[in-house]
Protein backbone atom coordinates (compact mmCIF):
# COMPACT_ATOMS: atom_id res chain seq x y z
CA UNK A 1 0.00 0.00 0.00
CA UNK A 2 1.45 3.29 -1.07
CA UNK A 3 2.25 5.52 1.75
CA UNK A 4 0.77 9.19 1.80
CA UNK A 5 3.84 11.98 1.92
CA UNK A 6 4.43 13.53 4.79
CA UNK A 7 3.77 16.30 5.28
CA UNK A 8 6.43 18.85 6.28
CA UNK A 9 7.05 21.11 9.55
CA UNK A 10 6.21 18.30 11.63
CA UNK A 11 9.74 19.01 13.53
CA UNK A 12 8.64 22.51 14.54
CA UNK A 13 5.09 20.88 15.51
CA UNK A 14 7.04 18.35 17.94
CA UNK A 15 9.50 21.04 19.07
CA UNK A 16 6.60 23.43 20.36
CA UNK A 17 4.94 20.47 21.74
CA UNK A 18 8.14 19.28 23.74
CA UNK A 19 8.26 23.17 25.30
CA UNK A 20 4.65 22.96 26.42
CA UNK A 21 5.33 20.16 28.15
CA UNK A 22 8.52 20.86 29.61
CA UNK A 23 7.48 24.48 30.66
CA UNK A 24 4.29 22.46 32.27
CA UNK A 25 6.34 20.15 34.06
CA UNK A 26 9.69 22.05 35.34
CA UNK A 27 9.22 23.31 38.93
CA UNK A 28 13.14 24.83 38.75
CA UNK A 29 14.24 22.83 41.91
CA UNK A 30 17.71 23.39 40.26
CA UNK A 31 18.84 20.06 40.56
CA UNK A 32 19.74 19.41 36.76
CA UNK A 33 21.96 22.28 37.09
CA UNK A 34 23.70 20.85 39.81
CA UNK A 35 23.88 17.48 38.07
CA UNK A 36 25.87 18.55 34.80
CA UNK A 37 29.69 18.33 34.55
CA UNK A 38 30.00 20.96 32.03
CA UNK A 39 29.28 23.99 34.62
CA UNK A 40 32.78 24.68 35.39
CA UNK A 41 33.67 25.48 31.94
CA UNK A 42 31.69 28.86 31.73
CA UNK A 43 32.81 31.67 33.73
CA UNK A 44 29.51 33.06 34.25
CA UNK A 45 28.40 29.87 36.08
CA UNK A 46 30.83 30.54 39.32
CA UNK A 47 28.61 30.62 41.81
CA UNK A 48 25.50 30.81 40.22
CA UNK A 49 22.56 29.53 41.64
CA UNK A 50 20.89 26.34 40.31
CA UNK A 51 17.09 27.55 40.57
CA UNK A 52 18.05 30.95 38.93
CA UNK A 53 19.91 29.39 35.82
CA UNK A 54 17.14 27.00 35.14
CA UNK A 55 14.41 29.72 35.35
CA UNK A 56 16.56 31.64 32.66
CA UNK A 57 16.29 28.52 30.43
CA UNK A 58 12.72 28.27 30.45
CA UNK A 59 12.35 31.83 30.36
CA UNK A 60 14.73 31.30 26.91
CA UNK A 61 12.15 28.30 25.84
CA UNK A 62 9.33 31.22 25.76
CA UNK A 63 11.58 33.78 24.12
CA UNK A 64 11.08 35.93 27.13
CA UNK A 65 15.12 36.13 28.10
CA UNK A 66 18.58 36.54 27.76
CA UNK A 67 19.98 35.77 30.87
CA UNK A 68 23.78 35.24 30.63
CA UNK A 69 23.59 32.44 32.97
CA UNK A 70 21.19 30.49 31.13
CA UNK A 71 22.88 31.20 27.88
CA UNK A 72 26.33 30.54 29.42
CA UNK A 73 25.15 26.81 30.44
CA UNK A 74 23.11 26.48 27.13
CA UNK A 75 26.60 27.21 25.35
CA UNK A 76 28.58 24.27 26.96
CA UNK A 77 26.05 21.82 26.91
CA UNK A 78 27.31 18.99 25.42
CA UNK A 79 24.09 16.55 25.80
CA UNK A 80 26.43 14.33 28.51
CA UNK A 81 22.82 13.36 29.97
CA UNK A 82 24.26 13.42 33.63
CA UNK A 83 21.08 15.84 34.24
CA UNK A 84 18.45 13.14 33.38
CA UNK A 85 18.78 10.97 35.98
CA UNK A 86 18.81 13.69 38.59
CA UNK A 87 15.06 15.69 37.54
CA UNK A 88 12.70 14.20 40.15
CA UNK A 89 9.77 15.22 37.95
CA UNK A 90 10.81 13.51 34.60
CA UNK A 91 11.23 16.66 32.63
CA UNK A 92 13.99 15.39 30.19
CA UNK A 93 16.30 18.41 30.95
CA UNK A 94 18.80 17.07 28.19
CA UNK A 95 15.89 17.69 25.87
CA UNK A 96 15.30 20.94 27.77
CA UNK A 97 18.51 21.64 26.82
CA UNK A 98 18.41 20.87 23.36
CA UNK A 99 15.61 23.25 22.79
CA UNK A 100 16.89 25.76 24.60
CA UNK A 101 19.82 25.76 22.44
CA UNK A 102 17.76 25.87 18.69
CA UNK A 103 16.23 28.32 20.50
CA UNK A 104 19.41 30.50 21.53
CA UNK A 105 21.03 29.55 18.20
CA UNK A 106 17.74 31.23 16.35
CA UNK A 107 16.62 28.01 14.91
CA UNK A 108 13.21 28.37 16.01
CA UNK A 109 12.64 31.62 14.06
CA UNK A 110 13.63 33.98 17.21
CA UNK A 111 16.72 36.16 18.48
CA UNK A 112 20.03 34.95 18.04
CA UNK A 113 21.80 34.75 21.11
CA UNK A 114 24.51 32.57 20.51
CA UNK A 115 26.66 32.98 17.76
CA UNK A 116 26.14 30.11 15.25
CA UNK A 117 28.74 29.71 12.36
CA UNK A 118 27.80 28.27 9.50
CA UNK A 119 30.43 25.87 7.93
CA UNK A 120 29.92 26.43 4.59
CA UNK A 121 32.68 23.31 3.15
CA UNK A 122 30.90 20.73 5.91
CA UNK A 123 28.94 18.37 3.28
CA UNK A 124 31.46 18.89 0.58
CA UNK A 125 34.26 18.01 3.18
CA UNK A 126 31.89 14.92 3.61
CA UNK A 127 31.79 14.26 0.11
CA UNK A 128 35.40 14.68 -0.39
CA UNK A 129 36.58 12.24 2.18
CA UNK A 130 33.95 9.94 0.31
CA UNK A 131 35.42 10.66 -2.99
CA UNK A 132 39.23 10.06 -1.13
CA UNK A 133 38.54 6.10 0.11
CA UNK A 134 34.97 4.79 -1.72
CA UNK A 135 34.53 3.47 -5.28
CA UNK A 136 32.61 5.80 -7.46
CA UNK A 137 30.13 2.68 -7.67
CA UNK A 138 29.83 2.91 -4.19
CA UNK A 139 29.47 6.64 -3.84
CA UNK A 140 26.51 5.88 -6.08
CA UNK A 141 24.85 2.80 -4.42
CA UNK A 142 25.43 3.91 -0.70
CA UNK A 143 25.02 7.64 -1.00
CA UNK B 1 21.14 -14.20 3.17
CA UNK B 2 18.94 -13.12 6.04
CA UNK B 3 17.90 -10.65 7.68
CA UNK B 4 17.65 -7.47 5.52
CA UNK B 5 18.58 -4.47 7.20
CA UNK B 6 19.94 -0.67 6.28
CA UNK B 7 23.15 -0.10 7.88
CA UNK B 8 22.58 3.56 7.93
CA UNK B 9 26.35 5.01 8.68
CA UNK B 10 26.03 8.46 8.65
CA UNK B 11 27.98 11.60 7.22
CA UNK B 12 31.51 11.72 8.99
CA UNK B 13 32.43 8.68 9.31
CA UNK B 14 33.28 8.68 5.94
CA UNK B 15 36.59 9.87 6.82
CA UNK B 16 36.98 5.98 7.43
CA UNK B 17 36.17 4.29 4.31
CA UNK B 18 37.66 1.10 6.27
CA UNK B 19 35.30 1.43 9.28
CA UNK B 20 32.33 1.37 6.63
CA UNK B 21 33.77 -1.53 4.93
CA UNK B 22 34.49 -3.55 7.60
CA UNK B 23 31.48 -3.23 9.18
CA UNK B 24 29.87 -3.79 5.92
CA UNK B 25 32.29 -7.15 5.81
CA UNK B 26 31.51 -8.16 9.92
CA UNK B 27 27.24 -8.00 8.51
CA UNK B 28 27.99 -9.85 5.86
CA UNK B 29 29.78 -12.62 7.91
CA UNK B 30 26.97 -12.39 10.39
CA UNK B 31 24.53 -13.72 7.22
CA UNK B 32 22.84 -9.90 7.09
CA UNK B 33 22.06 -8.31 3.92
CA UNK B 34 22.63 -4.92 4.93
CA UNK B 35 22.02 -1.93 2.28
CA UNK B 36 24.63 0.60 3.22
CA UNK B 37 23.25 4.53 3.24
CA UNK B 38 24.78 7.81 4.86
CA UNK B 39 26.20 10.63 3.37
CA UNK B 40 24.43 14.23 3.04
CA UNK B 41 21.56 12.88 1.44
CA UNK B 42 20.93 10.78 4.31
CA UNK B 43 21.48 13.14 6.47
CA UNK B 44 19.60 13.42 9.97
CA UNK B 45 20.07 17.00 10.45
CA UNK B 46 21.28 17.12 13.99
CA UNK B 47 23.75 20.02 13.26
CA UNK B 48 21.28 22.38 12.15
CA UNK B 49 20.01 23.37 15.62
CA UNK B 50 20.21 26.56 14.34
CA UNK B 51 17.77 26.23 11.23
CA UNK B 52 14.86 24.13 11.89
CA UNK B 53 13.62 24.56 9.05
CA UNK B 54 16.12 22.55 7.14
CA UNK B 55 16.48 20.08 10.04
CA UNK B 56 12.77 19.37 9.54
CA UNK B 57 13.19 18.84 6.12
CA UNK B 58 16.08 16.61 6.67
CA UNK B 59 14.20 14.67 8.79
CA UNK B 60 11.32 14.60 6.62
CA UNK B 61 13.32 13.62 3.30
CA UNK B 62 15.60 10.92 5.42
CA UNK B 63 12.37 9.21 7.12
CA UNK B 64 10.67 8.49 3.86
CA UNK B 65 13.77 7.16 2.19
CA UNK B 66 14.38 4.75 4.59
CA UNK B 67 10.39 3.83 4.61
CA UNK B 68 10.38 3.19 1.24
CA UNK B 69 13.44 0.72 1.52
CA UNK B 70 10.93 -1.23 3.54
CA UNK B 71 13.55 -2.88 5.44
CA UNK B 72 13.18 -4.45 8.71
CA UNK B 73 14.84 -2.31 10.96
CA UNK B 74 17.91 0.89 9.87
CA UNK B 75 20.97 -0.04 11.83
CA UNK B 76 22.84 3.13 12.77
CA UNK B 77 26.38 3.16 12.91
CA UNK B 78 26.50 7.05 13.97
CA UNK B 79 25.29 7.85 17.91
CA UNK B 80 24.12 11.17 16.75
CA UNK B 81 22.31 9.66 13.70
CA UNK B 82 20.59 7.50 16.45
CA UNK B 83 20.18 9.98 19.08
CA UNK B 84 17.93 12.30 16.93
CA UNK B 85 16.00 9.97 14.70
CA UNK B 86 15.24 8.46 18.29
CA UNK B 87 14.75 12.02 20.27
CA UNK B 88 13.44 14.39 16.97
CA UNK B 89 13.18 12.95 13.77
CA UNK B 90 11.10 9.22 14.41
CA UNK B 91 8.85 11.68 16.86
CA UNK B 92 7.81 14.14 14.23
CA UNK B 93 7.85 11.84 10.97
CA UNK B 94 6.31 7.99 11.69
CA UNK B 95 9.17 5.59 10.72
CA UNK B 96 7.94 2.06 9.10
CA UNK B 97 11.06 0.55 10.52
CA UNK B 98 12.67 -0.53 13.85
CA UNK B 99 15.79 1.25 14.62
CA UNK B 100 18.83 -0.53 16.32
CA UNK B 101 22.51 1.01 17.04
CA UNK B 102 25.40 -1.14 15.81
CA UNK B 103 27.09 -2.08 18.71
CA UNK B 104 23.66 -3.70 20.15
CA UNK B 105 22.97 -5.70 17.03
CA UNK B 106 26.83 -7.22 17.45
CA UNK B 107 25.91 -7.30 20.75
CA UNK B 108 23.28 -9.30 20.11
CA UNK B 109 24.67 -11.41 17.29
CA UNK B 110 28.42 -12.48 19.65
CA UNK B 111 28.29 -16.03 19.54
CA UNK B 112 28.36 -16.01 15.58
CA UNK B 113 30.79 -13.26 16.45
CA UNK B 114 32.97 -14.62 18.64
CA UNK B 115 33.31 -17.90 16.03
CA UNK B 116 34.89 -15.03 13.41
CA UNK B 117 37.19 -13.93 15.83
CA UNK B 118 39.75 -16.19 14.99
CA UNK B 119 43.30 -13.79 14.79
CA UNK B 120 45.05 -12.69 18.05
CA UNK B 121 45.49 -9.46 18.64
CA UNK B 122 47.43 -9.22 21.55
CA UNK B 123 47.06 -5.94 23.09
CA UNK B 124 46.16 -4.16 26.50
CA UNK B 125 43.36 -1.71 26.08
CA UNK B 126 41.97 1.72 27.57
CA UNK B 127 37.90 2.02 25.98
CA UNK B 128 37.60 6.00 25.53
CA UNK B 129 34.07 6.54 27.00
CA UNK B 130 31.40 9.00 27.56
CA UNK B 131 28.99 9.73 30.00
CA UNK B 132 26.10 10.47 27.85
CA UNK B 133 24.53 8.01 25.06
CA UNK B 134 24.86 5.03 26.95
CA UNK B 135 21.86 5.57 28.14
CA UNK B 136 20.16 4.56 25.06
CA UNK B 137 22.76 2.25 24.33
CA UNK B 138 25.23 0.39 27.30
CA UNK B 139 27.81 0.94 24.77
CA UNK B 140 30.21 1.48 27.86
CA UNK B 141 29.36 -1.83 28.99
CA UNK B 142 28.70 -3.91 25.51
CA UNK B 143 31.86 -2.93 23.36
CA UNK B 144 33.90 -4.09 26.24
CA UNK B 145 32.25 -6.84 25.74
CA UNK B 146 32.90 -7.19 22.53
CA UNK B 147 36.52 -6.38 22.60
CA UNK B 148 36.93 -9.28 25.03
CA UNK B 149 36.17 -12.02 22.97
CA UNK B 150 39.15 -11.06 20.40
CA UNK B 151 41.69 -13.29 21.51
CA UNK B 152 44.44 -11.38 23.10
CA UNK B 153 42.39 -8.35 23.66
CA UNK B 154 42.79 -7.20 27.13
CA UNK B 155 40.49 -3.94 28.10
CA UNK B 156 41.49 -2.10 31.59
CA UNK B 157 38.77 -1.85 33.88
CA UNK B 158 38.56 1.95 34.39
CA UNK B 159 36.03 4.46 35.72
CA UNK B 160 36.72 7.45 33.66
CA UNK B 161 33.71 8.75 31.15
CA UNK B 162 34.39 12.20 29.67
CA UNK B 163 31.22 14.86 29.06
CA UNK B 164 29.24 14.84 26.58
CA UNK B 165 28.34 11.90 24.09
CA UNK B 166 31.24 11.78 22.05
CA UNK B 167 34.33 14.44 21.53
CA UNK B 168 33.57 16.03 18.51
CA UNK B 169 31.00 18.42 20.77
CA UNK B 170 33.96 19.09 23.18
CA UNK B 171 35.82 21.00 20.61
CA UNK B 172 32.74 23.98 21.39
CA UNK B 173 34.71 23.82 24.55
CA UNK B 174 38.41 24.02 24.03
CA UNK B 175 39.44 23.65 27.77
CA UNK B 176 36.83 20.84 28.68
CA UNK B 177 38.84 18.90 25.32
CA UNK B 178 42.30 19.55 26.34
CA UNK B 179 41.32 17.97 29.99
CA UNK B 180 39.79 14.91 28.34
CA UNK B 181 42.88 14.58 26.22
CA UNK B 182 45.15 14.92 29.35
CA UNK B 183 42.97 12.85 31.65
CA UNK B 184 43.09 10.33 28.62
CA UNK B 185 47.10 10.13 28.62
CA UNK B 186 47.12 9.97 32.02
CA UNK B 187 44.94 6.88 32.06
CA UNK B 188 46.73 5.10 29.48
CA UNK B 189 50.01 5.48 31.40
CA UNK B 190 48.38 4.62 34.93
CA UNK B 191 47.08 1.16 33.46
CA UNK B 192 50.61 0.85 31.22
CA UNK B 193 48.01 0.50 28.05
CA UNK B 194 49.39 -0.15 24.35
CA UNK B 195 46.49 1.99 22.91
CA UNK B 196 43.30 4.00 23.64
CA UNK B 197 40.08 2.62 21.73
CA UNK B 198 37.13 4.29 20.70
CA UNK B 199 33.73 3.74 19.98
CA UNK B 200 32.53 6.58 18.09
CA UNK B 201 34.47 7.52 14.78
CA UNK B 202 33.55 11.14 16.08
CA UNK B 203 35.79 10.36 19.33
CA UNK B 204 38.46 8.56 16.97
CA UNK B 205 38.71 11.52 14.75
CA UNK B 206 39.83 13.89 17.38
CA UNK B 207 41.93 10.72 19.73
CA UNK B 208 43.76 9.55 16.80
CA UNK B 209 45.53 12.76 16.96
CA UNK B 210 47.07 11.45 20.09
CA UNK B 211 49.15 8.73 17.76
CA UNK B 212 50.16 11.72 15.62
CA UNK B 213 51.20 13.76 18.75
CA UNK B 214 51.91 11.66 21.59
CA UNK B 215 52.44 8.52 19.84
CA UNK B 216 50.02 6.56 22.03
CA UNK B 217 48.17 4.00 19.34
CA UNK B 218 44.73 5.01 18.96
CA UNK B 219 42.11 2.69 17.40
CA UNK B 220 38.22 2.29 16.54
CA UNK B 221 37.05 -0.60 18.35
CA UNK B 222 36.09 -2.05 14.57
CA UNK B 223 39.53 -1.90 14.28
CA UNK B 224 40.24 -4.51 16.30
CA UNK B 225 37.81 -6.94 15.23
CA UNK B 226 38.48 -6.57 11.78
CA UNK B 227 42.02 -7.45 12.26
CA UNK B 228 41.36 -10.20 14.38
CA UNK B 229 38.52 -11.51 11.46
CA UNK B 230 41.47 -11.11 9.49
CA UNK B 231 40.02 -7.92 7.22
CA UNK B 232 42.69 -5.96 6.05
CA UNK B 233 41.53 -2.49 5.57
CA UNK B 234 43.88 0.09 5.61
CA UNK B 235 43.23 3.22 7.95
CA UNK B 236 44.20 5.90 5.84
CA UNK B 237 42.51 8.45 7.66
CA UNK B 238 45.25 8.16 10.52
CA UNK B 239 48.00 7.60 7.90
CA UNK B 240 46.94 11.21 7.27
CA UNK B 241 46.78 12.64 10.21
CA UNK B 242 49.99 11.41 11.16
CA UNK B 243 51.69 12.64 7.91
CA UNK B 244 49.69 16.21 8.83
CA UNK B 245 51.30 18.69 6.28
CA UNK B 246 52.30 15.93 4.02
CA UNK B 247 49.20 14.24 3.79
CA UNK B 248 48.80 15.37 0.22
CA UNK B 249 51.76 12.93 -0.60
CA UNK B 250 50.11 10.08 0.44
CA UNK B 251 46.56 10.32 -0.82
CA UNK B 252 48.58 11.38 -4.39
CA UNK B 253 47.61 13.57 -7.20
CA UNK B 254 45.13 11.40 -8.89
CA UNK B 255 42.88 11.21 -5.57
CA UNK B 256 43.66 14.74 -4.85
CA UNK B 257 42.32 16.31 -8.34
CA UNK B 258 38.77 14.16 -7.76
CA UNK B 259 38.42 16.29 -4.76
CA UNK B 260 39.93 19.40 -5.64
CA UNK B 261 43.89 20.68 -4.62
CA UNK B 262 42.66 24.14 -3.47
CA UNK B 263 39.32 22.27 -1.86
CA UNK B 264 42.03 19.80 0.06
CA UNK B 265 44.14 22.60 1.63
CA UNK B 266 41.09 24.70 2.35
CA UNK B 267 38.60 22.29 4.14
CA UNK B 268 40.63 19.14 4.63
CA UNK B 269 44.15 19.85 5.10
CA UNK B 270 43.70 21.82 8.44
CA UNK B 271 41.84 19.13 9.92
CA UNK B 272 44.86 16.43 9.03
CA UNK B 273 47.05 18.43 10.42
CA UNK B 274 45.05 19.77 13.91
CA UNK B 275 46.83 18.43 17.04
CA UNK B 276 45.47 17.38 20.37
CA UNK B 277 44.71 20.17 22.69
CA UNK B 278 46.61 20.84 25.99
CA UNK B 279 49.68 18.14 26.09
CA UNK B 280 52.34 19.74 26.47
CA UNK B 281 53.76 23.20 25.53
CA UNK B 282 53.56 22.43 22.02
CA UNK B 283 49.67 21.81 21.69
CA UNK B 284 47.66 24.90 20.86
CA UNK B 285 46.85 26.95 23.80
CA UNK B 286 42.72 26.13 24.16
CA UNK B 287 42.20 30.17 24.53
CA UNK B 288 44.04 30.50 21.66
CA UNK B 289 41.92 28.36 19.54
CA UNK B 290 39.18 29.51 17.11
CA UNK B 291 36.32 28.80 18.63
CA UNK B 292 33.97 25.65 16.94
CA UNK B 293 30.86 26.25 16.84
CA UNK B 294 27.95 23.01 16.71
CA UNK B 295 26.89 21.89 13.65
CA UNK B 296 30.29 22.16 12.04
CA UNK B 297 31.24 18.45 13.37
CA UNK B 298 28.13 16.85 15.00
CA UNK B 299 27.35 13.19 13.45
Amino acid sequence: MKREAMPTGAMKEFIRAETERILAACTRCGKCFEACPMTPYSPVLAGADPKAVVTGILALLREEGNNPEAIGWTSVCVRSGSCVPACPENVDPKMMMRIARMTASGGLGGEKRIAARHDRDYFDRVRAFAKLQLTEDEIKDWM
Amino acid sequence: MGERITFWYGCNVLRHGDIIHSCLDILRLLGIDAQPAGGPDYCCGTGKDENQTAADGMARRTVTKFNAMQRERVVAWCPSCHSHMTEFMGQAYPPDFALTYLVDLLYERRQDLSALLKHPVPMRVLLHKHVGFNDKVAVNEKVPALLRLIPGVEVVDDGYAAPGYMCALLNLVPKAMADMNRETLRRVALHRADAVVTIFHQCYREICGLEAHANTKAFNYIHLLAQSIGLDYIDEYKAWKKAGADAAALIGEKRLAQVGVQFFDRALLPELMKRPLGLDPKSPDPKTQPAVVRGADED
